[in-house]
């Protein structure tokens, strides 16, 4: 079977075929045969060669996490179908790296902005975040309100860039 | 003796309360807010009250619910861990005010100490070291700004009710110096319900020392020697060792007897912490005063054989310190790594999640204090450390090494951790030479990412193994040689889009 794994915006792309305990993984012309045991859900112990892998694998809601000689590693299966899939991700710090409270707004619609002008303030975990300007521009709309409740990844102040910059 | 103790607080530092308890053969009870229903020092007390909200001003903040719990169930001490109402002098006013015993210093002494202005006024008189600063009450930014002028840049601006760096901001020039006071202003009222802040001068080079001190109600003090705090993220430490590598008899000697003025001169009691600044030439400074058993209490612990938590049981129902200065010996050497859900490589920034697996490693003088679970849920509404791995050792280079051991082995699934990060801490030559201050993570580990070179092969091999052991299709019978010419087999590693 061929998979997909994402981390950290990279794709990997592995085969594996299995016969009983033995596996034949394939990544980058290189081709690793391993034997492999589920010790308990989860623990594997893989023989590469002379080398014992131990391992440790959980599933999250759309993420895998892999445990592997004290280094731990986020990542995802993902299909790649037709054209290529890229993630459009809006560029800059305009996103609310974290849950938490609005607990300052200092922008409001139509206000213009320098970059790195302080626009809101979120608080997570008794401390302060604040969201900067990435570039010069001029606030299109503010998406929330003092005292409002932010999720990470929410965009928190829209900004329309000047042209010139 | 107590008979009855109530714990306010959660996580890791109630269940080491509620096991200091029970080994003292004292009744325990818990309370918890709705998110930690299944915490585990809700399952290790004898009797456990639900606070309700999780918002911890309608739960582990809220005074009257719980004294009124306190009574309801009949106790007759409450231990206040560290943080929440640890420092909460009308807390432990309300305690004791209700015949229950305060564990910790007198209501006095916490709102004495908990004002750091007040606090460094009292340590000048009485002979202690303090930094120079600005620490009077015209709190206006004109009167502030003018004062900084004096003191000179780099400067920091410190919340006077602050602690664990919150409402804490280095200046650099005189520029940044308003918008900092009012956002340190800002988040200090917010976490400590208090915006009087001051201004210090920034010392070089500065490393993070603290005495452990314990003083009975009759006038008996100790101090447990020191701890290094250094390492340190956002003004927060996260690597602490005892003993210093910078320590020599002498200044130990100097600084203890500093650390114990420094609590005579308030008529100290209970568990303690002096905490010192001490610059490139082994000046010493007084910074402030801890009036709660630490989070790092367990590497002194491990070195002097002493148990903290339950000397602060024994000083509050006001039995006698039998330890003596002379006897206290420090033994080998300890560090305690703190393990955070939060993201290195992401500025630091906590996350959240749920633990999908927890397995933490075991063995010879390994220490771990914690209140996880496998299937907990981190929420954004507590702390989010984790765990406190300590580890003792003959000496410092093979405790460092025992460290790495166990870090390795210490499995958090479900939630980033700095696990790995750590181990890089401890792994850098320049720590192991001991060459540490409190800027250490920002000269060395400015830009650090987690798995710069990407998935390592054991990973990919790790989980296509996984994959195909849980894969519906059947198992395919591998023919003698799979297609020398499928694509797959060259493409290897790419990268998606173009943004990152």
């Amino acid at each position: 079977m061929f998979i997909n794994y994402e981390h950290e915006n990279h794709v990997y792309n592995v085969s594996v075929e299995r016969r009983k305990n033995q596996y034949f993984v394939t990544y980058d012309n290189t081709e690793y045969k391993v034997e492999a045991d589920e010790i308990k859900p989860g623990y594997l112990k893989i023989k590469l060669g002379d080398r014992v892998i131990k391992c440790v694998i959980t599933k999250g809601d759309k993420d895998k996490f892999v445990f592997v000689e004290g280094d731990v590693f986020k990542v995802r299966n993902i299909e790649l179908t037709g054209a290529k899939k890229t993630k459009k991700k809006e560029k800059g710090a305009l996103n609310s790296p974290i849950s938490g409270k609005v607990v300052s707004i200092k922008v409001k619609d139509g206000d213009k902005v320098k970059k790195g002008d302080v626009l809101m303030i979120i608080e997570a975990m008794k401390m302060e975040y604040l969201i900067r300007a990435p570039y010069n521009g001029k606030v299109k709309k503010v998406n929330f309100k003092e005292n409002g409740q932010i999720e990470i990844g929410q965009n928190t102040v829209e900004i329309t860039k000047n042209k010139e910059d | 003796m107590f008979k009855k103790v109530l714990i306010a607080n959660r996580g890791e530092i109630a269940v080491r309360i509620i096991k200091a308890c029970q080994e003292m053969d004292i009744k325990t009870v818990a309370v918890y807010s709705e998110v930690d229903e299944n915490a585990p020092h809700v399952q290790l007390a004898d009797e456990t009250v639900n606070l309700g909200d999780p918002t911890p001003i309608e739960s582990y903040l809220n005074i009257p619910k719980i004294i009124k719990v306190a009574q309801d169930v009949g106790a007759d001490a409450i231990h206040p861990g560290y943080g929440f109402l640890a420092e909460n002098p009308d807390f432990a006013k309300s305690c004791n005010d209700k015949k229950m015993k305060f564990i910790g210093p007198s209501p006095k002494v916490i709102s004495l100490m908990g004002d750091k202005i007040a606090a460094k006024k009292i340590m000048e008189k009485a002979g202690v070291p303090v930094i120079p600063g600005y620490h009077g009450v015209k709190q206006d930014n004109s009167s502030m700004v003018k004062e900084g002028r004096k003191i000179g840049f780099p400067l920091l601006v410190k919340a006077a009710a602050g602690g664990g760096g919150k409402g804490m901001r280095i200046v650099h020039s005189e520029d940044m110096l308003k918008d900092s006071i009012e956002s340190a202003k800002r988040e200090s009222k917010s976490a400590f319900g208090n915006d009087t802040v001051f201004l210090e001068k920034y010392i070089d080079k500065p490393r993070h020392i603290e005495f452990q001190i314990l003083a009975d109600e009759h006038g008996n003090i100790v101090h447990l020697f020191e701890r290094e705090c250094s390492i340190q993220r956002r003004h927060q430490k996260i690597i602490e060792e005892t003993p210093s590598p910078v320590m020599t008899p002498e200044l130990r000697e100097k600084m203890g007897k500093a650390a114990i003025k420094a609590a005579e001169a308030v008529g100290y009691s209970n568990a303690g912490t002096v905490e010192f600044m001490v610059d490139g030439n082994l000046d010493f400074y007084f910074m402030e005063m801890n009036t709660r058993l630490q989070v790092e209490h367990p590497i002194t612990e491990m070195t002097t054989g002493v148990d903290l938590a339950k000397w602060q049981l024994r000083i509050a129902s006001g039995m006698k310190l039998t330890l003596k200065q002379k006897e206290l010996i420090q033994r080998g050497h300890a560090i305690e790594c703190r393990i955070y859900a939060e993201n290195p490589s992401n500025g630091f920034l906590p996350s959240i999640g749920t633990l999908t697996k927890v397995e933490s490693p075991t063995g010879p003088n390994v220490r771990n204090d914690t209140g996880i679970y496998a299937g907990m849920k981190i929420t954004p509404y507590y702390d989010p450390m984790l765990a406190k791995l300590v580890v003792s050792s003959e000496n410092r280079e093979d405790c460092i090494n025992k460290m790495i051991w166990a870090l390795s082995r210490y499995v958090v699934l479900g939630v980033t951790t700095n696990i790995s990060f750590l181990k890089k801490v401890l792994s850098h030559d320049e720590f192991k030479k001991g060459n540490i201050t409190t800027h250490f993570i920002d000269n060395h580990f400015k830009d650090w990412m987690n798995a710069k070179e990407g998935l390592p092969v054991e990973a990919l091999i790790a989980l296509a193994v996984y994959d195909s052991m849980h894969s519906k299709t059947q198992e395919i019978v591998r023919y003698k040689e799979s297609d020398p010419h499928s694509p797959w087999k060259h493409v290897g590693r790419w990268r998606m889009g173009v943004d990152s």
